[in-house]
């Protein structure tokens, strides 16, 4: 290439170029991440198939990493994703050659589905504004002609035609802040430089980009080299130096690979050398490369390392820019800081103080990653929220699962909270949250992350990445990760988090270097908006994400409200050994079949099968085994306590709550009494949850379990009407438990509620349940989202003359709460779900309902429970003319019985106060718990609560102090795990629940899921991964077994 | 000559002088650790931090390293670096709990106890050594290697030194080699915190005394209970 002499040379060249540009071409996204997902096979796909058809441009990162492999067809700006070799040869022919384009190669919306053809209207692009990143698609990093055909050095032209105060000037005026991190004035750094006076200056370059998920600069480096080179010249002849070093981290060999290969070029050409662009300045660049060490990226350190000595940071005063490399001024600067320099010389510092906030101008480039939908580098104006980020460019979270938090800044930055999602980003205000911009790391976490084994993961990494020198940094991070670790499995105590706090600003204060300063953050960031998950570890054992293995051992089993031993039941059907296995599912659970049926699962929201995969059918191989003990008769009944001590307790109520701490107490020997004011025993159970969900016979077999362990129940007796506490406490009860739950239906409140032919769906699903008439004419509505509705939607469509059925709610199907198998079996029956509506009167004529009038709603911006909020619409009724409208939006508990005499308090919702631990109420002797507390709630809570009152009320009846037990959770044996062959562990799949067809549910209340068969329910039992075994317990039964086996073997 | 105010007191420092350098000269006392007169210093176990600064921008430096400067002011004993201190000395006897030298400067400091595990570490990479090697016996024969949880002094490439005298210099400037714990001492020094050898709090938890002439042992007991807590804790366990 012809060395370019004069500025003259240079415009002619760049005119040259752009008349010569080749419009059509293929740009290949080939970063380091590109080629990890197989970027070159398809290059050299179609090397092969477009050779001599239309050029291949292989260019640095494009950004959406989500995508890749992928290309954009230029001159249309086509965006074709996850491509694969064989998609090559139909891609030339049908688009480069015939223009056609190919409709599943094209960016499809996750929700709705919409294809999007061009690059620049998929809105994860369209929302950002790319003025760095822009570029890459353009630019092959190897050919410093295309760099030259867009706008390559012609910054630099103009930079050395002004004088270096004038260029230093513009930078200030442009408000550029350094980019790696602390955010200082760039301008104000190199007036700083210029006006040092010495023979020899230094301008460095900072590529040692260390922060775990950050990758900006690393793009930069492999996609447009020559814009850091630009800059850089610039910078040295802005302060006067002729000497700049790269310091780039080893572990990016295709960085350091093309920056050498740009600098090579920008030295062929003139742009690097003697007399620039025949300026009569000189510059030359020299690459160092960093040895692996995160501390380097620290400005001292680095210099320390550039010198050839330990990367130890050093104290300054003195800045760099006073005594640097080589005790001489230098300026150091961050890749984006300096690939931001040639825009704004060329543009002016005007067009770069408009975009962004007052204190924070420019754009910022992020690496946004890890639970959000679109992955990628996002470059945004400064000034935009997190929400915005997070979820109009990344798409919001996979799988359905909620957002927790977004960890900034990398090691040395905070969690933000859901709260917080309307925080702009700029560097202020995210140091007022407790974290920092830092170099542009954005890691996004959700329900199934735990934020202390999150703090944890940064001490380890940042343990081993301290230079040592400093006490506070070497022995604080070391100190502090004890005491987190400790937490995580399971050892915390209270003083803990005291002790760490303390330890944690001391390091803060301390230490002398960034790295010590900033290593804190992670842990004061999640105390300061997470301390109850780091109280939950410490003093219930509770990993809420499921995440902590020494706490948790099988999520499924630490995730169950009534601690089920999900694992163990399932290695046993493993084995066969079904009677035992129903054994481990009873003794934690008297409500066993019916909990098979209906309970909501948690465990398998928890299953780790479920990451990637789908998760173990814990609810229906339970289901299974139940099934197994009634056909065959086993442990129909319990053991009973026979009343042997001489205390009785009574309970209010016969539903799950009641019911099971009855069970409990009577097998401890006490004498239990269930007064029922209905005249049906099981509560919701019996009134409210469908046949077809819970067949009767099935609720029977677990009612007369527990009656058998020594329960008796009068129906028809109702508290505060037919007897009171002060009168149970006269008659020789010790203690009562009120569990009455929630029962009594929510009003809309909308004109016209009263008319005749409008239904709560209590009323409905009760009166079907119980044998009574109920009046459903031909055309059903019901309003809400929950399992009542849809409850009552499938339930009245099985009865009369119902034709169709519409259920109205006013949020979308994702934010639906009740179950989702429900929801699609609804779907499936021919129920229409009108979603974003919400009733606004009743027409009626006549005193009866003709028609209800509703409101179209939209979703509007998120709020603080990070959910899009229901806007109405305005002016835009509609009519929906209806025979029967159905209330279900909500129940509340009907505590009409507190009064005065039984000096129970309520909360303002009516439901009882109690300790939320023990569950006691503020009358001594009186528990409550289930519904009547936590208003309408699963049916698992409740059992969960019978349990607690249980054993709550053995303490108080024994004299002791009434406390909770925590322990962390482990599986009461472990049994021996199977070894799955390869073919097994890749094909197996969870099964589908057999289920009648649509035909055989119309007009009856028959069962409508069929349960496993034998083979189903073995295979999908041997899929569960045993994460019982993983925990330091787990792992000492497997080497016990090992060694018996050995030893069995030997003889 | 720069003025500077420390303590409340105006003062016209020398040019190059630390900050240590002046509190020591006007009587102030900032305690050290890795500091010694003879070496260069190195600001390693930042016990010589001091308060710079005023209102909302102030921040803790090492004075041992700091040069004075124009106009600086300078805070040797404020609430932050008092209780700074305090967790540092706490770090320092959960790594290295036999030095005399730690315990003593524990003491000083009011600190009886450390919350945190101990760790029977040899060495507190203060740096004392490789600087006397380095600068008094001109042999540099010792020097930090490998970084984090790894870090130690050693030898280059742990090979045996060549320009090592076997001076001893090393050894005899060491803090957590030079003195260690002679046995039980009165109430008030940390080692105390053992009371005597008739009633060793290690003995409450474990057959055998675990401290005896250094050895390591995991209990630690000695150093995690104040002696009031140790006393209050013998009276419970009596009652049961």
């Amino acid at each position: 290439m012809k060395r370019i002499k004069t500025s003259e040379d240079l415009q002619k060249l760049h005119k040259h170029l752009v008349k010569n540009k080749e419009e059509k071409f293929i740009s290949v996204s080939s970063g380091t991440c590109g080629q990890a997902r197989g970027s070159q096979k398809i290059i050299d796909a179609f090397e092969k198939e477009a050779q001599g058809k239309i050029e291949i441009k292989v260019t640095g990162c494009h950004g959406f990493c989500e995508a890749e492999p992928n290309i954009i067809i230029y001159p249309q700006g086509i965006f074709y994703q996850h491509l694969k070799p064989e998609d090559v040869e139909n891609i030339v022919e049908d688009t480069i050659i015939l223009g056609r384009v190919i409709d599943k190669h094209l960016y499809k919306d996750p929700e709705s589905g919409k294809p999007y053809t061009y690059q620049e209207d998929i809105p994860f692009y369209k929302v950002q504004k790319r003025n760095l990143l822009g570029n890459n698609p353009f630019i092959d990093p190897t050919i410093i002609d295309d760099y030259l055909a867009m706008y390559g050095y012609l910054s630099l032209d103009k930079a050395l035609k002004l004088e270096p105060d004038e260029v230093i000037e513009n930078i200030k005026n442009a408000g550029l802040r350094g980019r790696g991190g602390a955010g200082f004035p760039t301008g104000k750094k190199w007036e700083m430089a210029r006006q040092q006076k010495a023979d020899v200056k230094y301008v460095i370059c900072n590529a040692d980009e260390g922060d775990p998920g950050a990758y900006m600069d690393r793009s930069l480096l492999e996609g447009n080299p020559h814009s850091i080179i630009e800059g850089m010249i610039i910078g040295a002849y802005a302060i006067g130096a002729k000497e700049g070093w790269m310091y780039v981290r080893n572990e990016y060999p295709l960085a350091v690979k093309n920056i050498s290969i740009a600098i090579e070029q920008a030295r062929e050409l003139g742009f690097l050398g003697e007399n620039i662009l025949g300026s009569g300045f000189n510059f030359d660049l020299k690459i160092a490369r960093g040895s692996g060490a995160f501390v380097c990226g620290e400005e001292t350190a680095l210099i320390q390392s550039i010198e050839g000595k330990r990367g130890s940071p050093k104290q300054r005063p003195p800045y760099p820019v006073e005594k640097g490399l080589f005790g001489k001024p230098t300026n150091i600067n961050n890749v984006e800081t300096w690939a931001n320099i040639p825009k704004i010389i060329d543009k002016g510092a005007g067009w770069f103080s408009k975009i962004g906030t007052k204190t924070s101008k420019g754009t910022k480039i992020f690496s946004l990653v890890g639970k959000v939908k679109n992955t990628g580098l996002v470059e945004v104006p400064m000034g935009m929220t997190l929400g915005e980020v997070i979820f109009d460019i990344g798409g919001g979270i996979p799988d359905e699962k909620e957002f927790k938090a977004v960890q900034t800044g990398g090691p040395s930055g905070g969690c933000i909270p859901k709260k917080l999602m309307d925080l702009p980003v700029d560097y202020e205000s995210l140091t007022q949250a407790g974290s920092i911009m830092g170099s542009g790391g954005m890691i996004v976490m959700d329900e199934n992350t735990c934020m202390v084994d999150i703090a944890r993961y940064f001490l380890n990494f940042l343990q081993d990445e301290s230079c040592g020198k400093c006490l506070s940094c070497r022995k604080g991070i070391q100190k502090m990760l004890e005491i987190v670790t400790d937490i995580t499995n399971g050892k915390g105590k209270e003083e803990d988090l005291k002790t760490l706090e303390d330890l944690a600003y001391v390091v803060k204060d301390v230490s002398m270097c960034g790295l010590g300063q900033t290593a804190p953050n992670p842990v004061l960031g999640t105390l300061r908006y997470f301390r109850n998950e780091y109280l939950d570890h410490i003093k219930k054992k509770r990993c809420v994400a499921g995440v902590c293995k020494e706490i948790v051992s099988s999520p499924c089993q630490h995730t169950c409200p009534i601690d089920t031993e999900a694992s163990v039941y399932i290695s046993l059907i493993v084995k066969g050994r079904y009677e035992e296995a129903l054994g481990v599912i009873k003794k934690d659970n008297p409500f066993a079949s019916v909990l098979s049926r209906v309970c909501n699962h948690l465990c398998e929201t928890r299953c780790r099968a479920g990451e990637g995969g789908e998760p173990i059918a814990i609810r229906n191989l339970k289901r299974f085994v139940t099934d197994y003990g009634l056909k065959k008769g086993i442990m129909l009944k319990a053991e009973s306590g026979k009343k042997k001590r001489k205390e009785k307790v009574a309970i209010i109520g016969s539903g799950p709550s009641g019911l099971t701490c009855g069970f409990y107490l009577a097998q401890k020997g006490y004498g239990i009494t269930v007064f029922e004011k209905l005249d049906v025993v099981g509560g919701m159970l019996s009134v409210a949850i469908p046949a077809y969900r819970l067949p009767r016979d099935i609720l029977n077999a677990d009612i007369e379990y527990i009656k058998s362990a020594g329960v008796d129940i009068h129906t028809n007796s109702a508290l505060g009407k037919d007897f009171s506490l002060d009168d149970l406490f006269n008659e020789g009860y010790k203690a009562v438990f009120v569990a009455t739950g929630a029962h009594k239906s929510l009003k809309l409140n909308i004109p016209g509620e009263d008319s005749r032919g409008i239904l709560s769906s209590m009323h409905v699903l009760s009166s079907i349940n119980l044998g009574k008439g109920v009046e459903i004419g031909k055309r059903v509505g019901v309003i809400g989202g929950g399992n009542s509705a849809v409850d009552a939607a499938r339930a009245v469509l099985r009865i009369g003359q119902t034709e169709k059925v519409t259920i109205f709610y006013r949020r979308t199907i994702a934010e639906m709460p009740a179950f989702k198998e429900e929801v699609q079996t609804a779907l499936d029956e021919g129920i229409v779900i009108e979603f974003l509506t919400s009733p606004k009167r009743i027409i009626s004529e006549g005193g009866r309902l003709k028609a209800c009038e509703f409101l179209r709603m939209r979703l509007g911006e998120v709020d603080e429970s990070g959910r899009r909020k229901p806007l109405t619409v305005d002016g835009s009724e509609f009519t929906a003319e209806l025979d029967t409208l159905i209330i279900a939006i909500s129940e509340q508990a009907d505590t009409s019985f507190v009064d005065e005499k039984s000096q129970l308090k309520l909360s303002r919702w009516g439901t009882i106060v109690v300790d939320e631990e023990t569950l006691v109420t503020n009358r001594k002797g009186v528990f409550a718990g289930g519904d009547v507390v936590t208003g309408p709630n699963t049916v698992v809570d409740a059992v969960a609560a019978g349990k607690i009152v249980a054993e709550s009320i053995e303490q108080f009846l024994t004299g002791k102090e009434i406390k909770r037990e925590y322990n962390v959770t482990r599986p009461s044996v472990y049994i021996e795990p199977v070894e799955l062959t390869e073919e097994e562990a890749a094909e197996t799949k969870r099964p589908i629940m057999p289920s009648l067809s649509l035909q055989d549910r119309k007009s009856n209340f028959k069962e409508v899921e069929g349960g496993f068969n034998e083979e189903m329910a073995v295979n999908e039992a041997r899929r569960c991964l045993r994460c019982d075994l993983e925990t330091k317990d787990g792992q000492k039964f497997l080497e016990k077994l090992k060694q018996t086996s050995v030893v069995g073997q030997e003889v | 000559m720069p003025n500077i105010t420390i303590d409340g007191i105006e003062f016209e420092a020398e040019e190059g002088w630390t900050v240590l350098e002046v509190a020591r000269f006007l009587g102030l006392e900032i305690p050290t650790f890795c500091y010694n007169d003879g070496l260069s210093p190195w600001g390693g176990c930042r016990l010589c931090v001091v308060e710079i600064g005023e209102g909302e921008n102030t921040k803790l430096v090492s004075s041992c390293t700091y040069p004075v400067q124009e106009g600086l002011k300078i805070r040797t004993a404020s609430k932050k670096v008092v209780n700074a201190r305090k967790v540092l000395i706490e770090l320092l006897l959960a790594s290295c709990p036999l030095s005399k030298t730690i315990q003593d400067l524990a003491a000083k400091l009011g600190v009886t106890r450390t919350r945190f595990k101990p760790d029977w570490e040899d060495c507190v990479y203060c740096g004392l050594c490789v600087r006397i090697c380095d600068e008094q016996m001109g042999a540099k024969a010792i020097g930090f290697a490998d970084r984090g949880g790894k870090l130690k002094i050693t030898t280059p490439f742990d090979v045996k030194s060549d320009v090592c005298r076997t001076c001893g210099a090393c050894m005899y400037i060491c803090p957590a080699c030079q003195l260690r714990c002679q046995g039980p001492e009165p109430p008030g020094v940390v080692c105390g915190g053992c009371y005597n050898s008739l009633q060793p709090t290690c003995t409450d938890y474990y057959d055998d005394y675990m401290c005896y002439e250094g050895l390591k042992g995991e209990c630690g007991t000695c150093i995690r209970e104040a002696p009031e807590d140790k006393s209050q804790q013998q009276t419970e366990r009596k009652k049961k």
